[in-house]
């Protein structure tokens, strides 16, 4: 299959699946159409991160809602916000950009811990260490009580990101009818799955990203080459999990709280989904994996209520998985590159 | 003495109850090219390992250009300029020709992450020197129009010719080279057996392990003989071919 070829299936795939909406919604399908996109934006951008982790590098990180994880905390606390039962305002904060900013660094380091130890274990050793420490870092969250609000979650910090809403935005939306706070959260991170883009095609097609790429073909050689493979690693861990804690930020922004329950191992199973759906390696392949994904996710529901008639919501939220699973595994056997990997960078052990 | 290159004393490891390498004493000359010979499962291969950094020994000594560099990690005893091949050959296969070359080529400084994302002109500058010095050497090795591949698609002997011009993209003072005839065809190997000689007579000092006895004895200046571990026999490849002890435990009695 040559380029145009699978640029013409991706974006046939990405509008057909954003037709849905509008086919199979008889009102409100801006609304939905908005919500889906703004977290197609967010998950979208956690998979950019994964596809350097993968991607770029062939590690195999299974605990990417961990690092989603620390940057929402580590920026929501920093900012002014409500913790915990008593939900008492603090008011003191700093700026909202600064705070995101240790976030990132916070996530980063993070990676940077995690990876210090796990780093000298091969391959599947990793996802080991990485699904169990971000079940650590989630049970840690829920019984700091007093200083993450534990399961009473964060809440009331949304003002810090709002407050620089522009009037004519705010305008603009409302006259479409629309939520202005959740687009603004959607374009926001729209805006920066593209700024992180450009900043890993600079950096993909660098000395570093050439480095990153023998790693993942054989660390022995790079070894032998010279090249400290435990390094580069930890740096491409590194900067994957700053730009998930980018992403968690604008997750729980999108939510208006957030509470351990949102960063659960089934979180990262959903990126690992929208990377192989949009194909590893590939840079801009999260993006249409990402909308797809999330578009099948919010119509499932009325997809598998025209076909069983009696199902009750619990039975749908089921059949959901369901579609998804055979999405995937469809994917596998025809497409096992995703929309836009490239066959011949072929990572995943399938023929 | 000055003109030792590479140095081992009393060299131990032993796999439980195997002793796979218990070297009392071996030294190698600078520009000297020196054959590792044995029968299977002789300790050639971790040997080489031990050299390089790749397994560590349970006892004795490496020095490489008079440094003590034994349980020194392989990156750094190859930034010392002590560069090996493996015996199943370790392409970078998602990736070109050209681009296992340059990342072999780059130095630590030009593979940072600030300097890839500043990309200055003095970094742009290094890589196109970089890569013409890659074209250099796929036209030594007549694989320059492979360039744009994937290292994956080469022939078996091909990877072998990869392995090599990636070696010298470093600019090696010792090079290790573990069995780079295996799996070649005759022409090729010919080739290749040419390309090492002429390595040697450039200066480079190489050190290889090699079953191909005829192509050992033609190129090798010195030869050493490795049976379970030990060795049994050292010196130039006509003395060693008459050596009691090597007919017996290597060329075996059918040998003429």
């Amino acid at each position: 299959m040559n380029i145009s070829a699978k640029w013409i299936t991706t974006l046939v795939l990405t509008f057909s699946s954003l037709a849905l909406v509008f086919v199979l919604n008889p009102d409100g399908q801006l609304r939905i159409l908005a919500n889906l996109l703004t977290f197609a934006g967010i998950y979208a951008l956690a998979a950019v991160g994964l596809n350097v982790h993968f991607g770029l590098t062939g590690l195999l990180n299974f605990g990417h809602a961990s690092f989603m994880g620390v940057g929402a905390y580590v920026t929501l606390l920093l900012i002014p916000h409500a913790a915990g039962r008593e939900g008492e305002i603090n008011e003191n904060g700093l700026p909202f950009l600064l705070a995101l900013l240790i976030g990132i660094i916070a996530a980063s380091l993070f990676g940077l811990l995690l990876g210090l130890p796990a780093m000298r274990l091969r391959g599947d050793y990793l996802a080991i260490v990485t699904i169990a420490a971000a079940e650590i870092f989630r049970l840690l969250v829920r019984d700091l009580e007093s200083i993450t609000g534990g399961v009473y979650g964060i809440i009331n910090f949304s003002s810090a990101l709002q407050k620089y809403r522009p009037v004519f935005f705010d305008e603009a939306v409302i006259s479409l009818d629309l939520a202005p706070a959740q687009i603004w959260v959607g374009l926001l991170s729209w805006i920066s799955v593209f700024l992180v883009l450009l900043l890993l095609k600079r950096l993909s097609s660098s000395p570093w990203g050439r480095a990153l790429r023998a790693v993942r073909e054989d660390e022995d050689a790079v070894r032998a080459l010279g090249k400290n493979a435990v390094w580069l690693k930890l740096q491409s861990f590194m900067l994957g999990a700053g730009i998930a804690g980018v992403s968690g930020v604008f997750l729980a922004f999108n939510y208006g709280f957030v509470e351990t329950t949102i960063f659960i191992p089934l979180l990262t199973f959903y990126v690992w989904a929208i990377m192989i759906l949009g194909g590893v390696g590939s840079l801009t392949g999260p993006i249409f994996g990402s909308i797809i994904f999330w578009a099948i996710i919010s119509e499932t529901d009325k997809i598998a209520s025209l076909i069983f008639e009696n199902a009750d919501g619990q039975q749908l939220a089921g059949v959901r998985f369901m579609l998804v699973g055979l999405l995937i595994m469809l994917l596998m056997i025809f497409r096992p590159s995703g929309l836009l990997g490239k066959k011949e960078e072929l990572l995943l052990n399938v023929k | 003495m000055s003109n030792k290159l590479l140095e081992v004393k009393n060299l131990k490891k032993t796999f439980g109850g195997l002793k796979a390498v218990d070297v009392e004493h071996l030294s190698f000359n600078k520009n000297e090219l020196t054959s590792v010979i044995g029968p299977n499962g002789a300790g050639k291969t971790t040997f080489f390992d031990l050299v390089s950094g790749f397994q560590q020994g349970d006892t004795g000594e490496i020095y490489f250009k008079n440094k003590k560099i034994t349980k020194t990690q392989p990156y750094k005893i190859s930034r010392l300029g002590l560069i090996r091949t493996f015996q199943l050959t370790k392409v970078f296969d998602r990736m070109t020709v050209l681009e296992n070359l340059m990342f072999s080529g780059s130095s630590i400084k030009n593979d940072s992450f600030f300097q890839s994302i500043l990309n200055t002109s003095s970094s742009k500058k290094y890589e196109s020197d970089l890569e013409e010095r890659a074209f250099e050497i796929m036209q030594d090795l007549n694989i320059e129009k492979m360039s744009e591949s994937y290292a994956r698609e080469l022939s078996g002997g091909q990877k072998k010719l990869l392995e090599l011009g990636r070696s010298l993209m470093k600019n090696p003072d010792l090079l290790l080279l573990d069995e780079p005839l295996a799996g070649v065809n005759p022409k090729l190997a010919e080739d290749l057996l040419e390309k090492i000689k002429n390595l040697s007579d450039q200066g480079i000092t190489i050190l290889m392990v090699e079953h191909n006895i005829e192509a050992v004895m033609k190129i090798s200046e010195r030869v050493v003989v490795l049976a379970e571990g030990k060795v049994i026999a050292e010196g130039t490849p006509q003395t060693v071919r008459s050596n009691d002890k090597v007919i017996e435990a290597y060329l075996g009695t059918a040998h003429e």
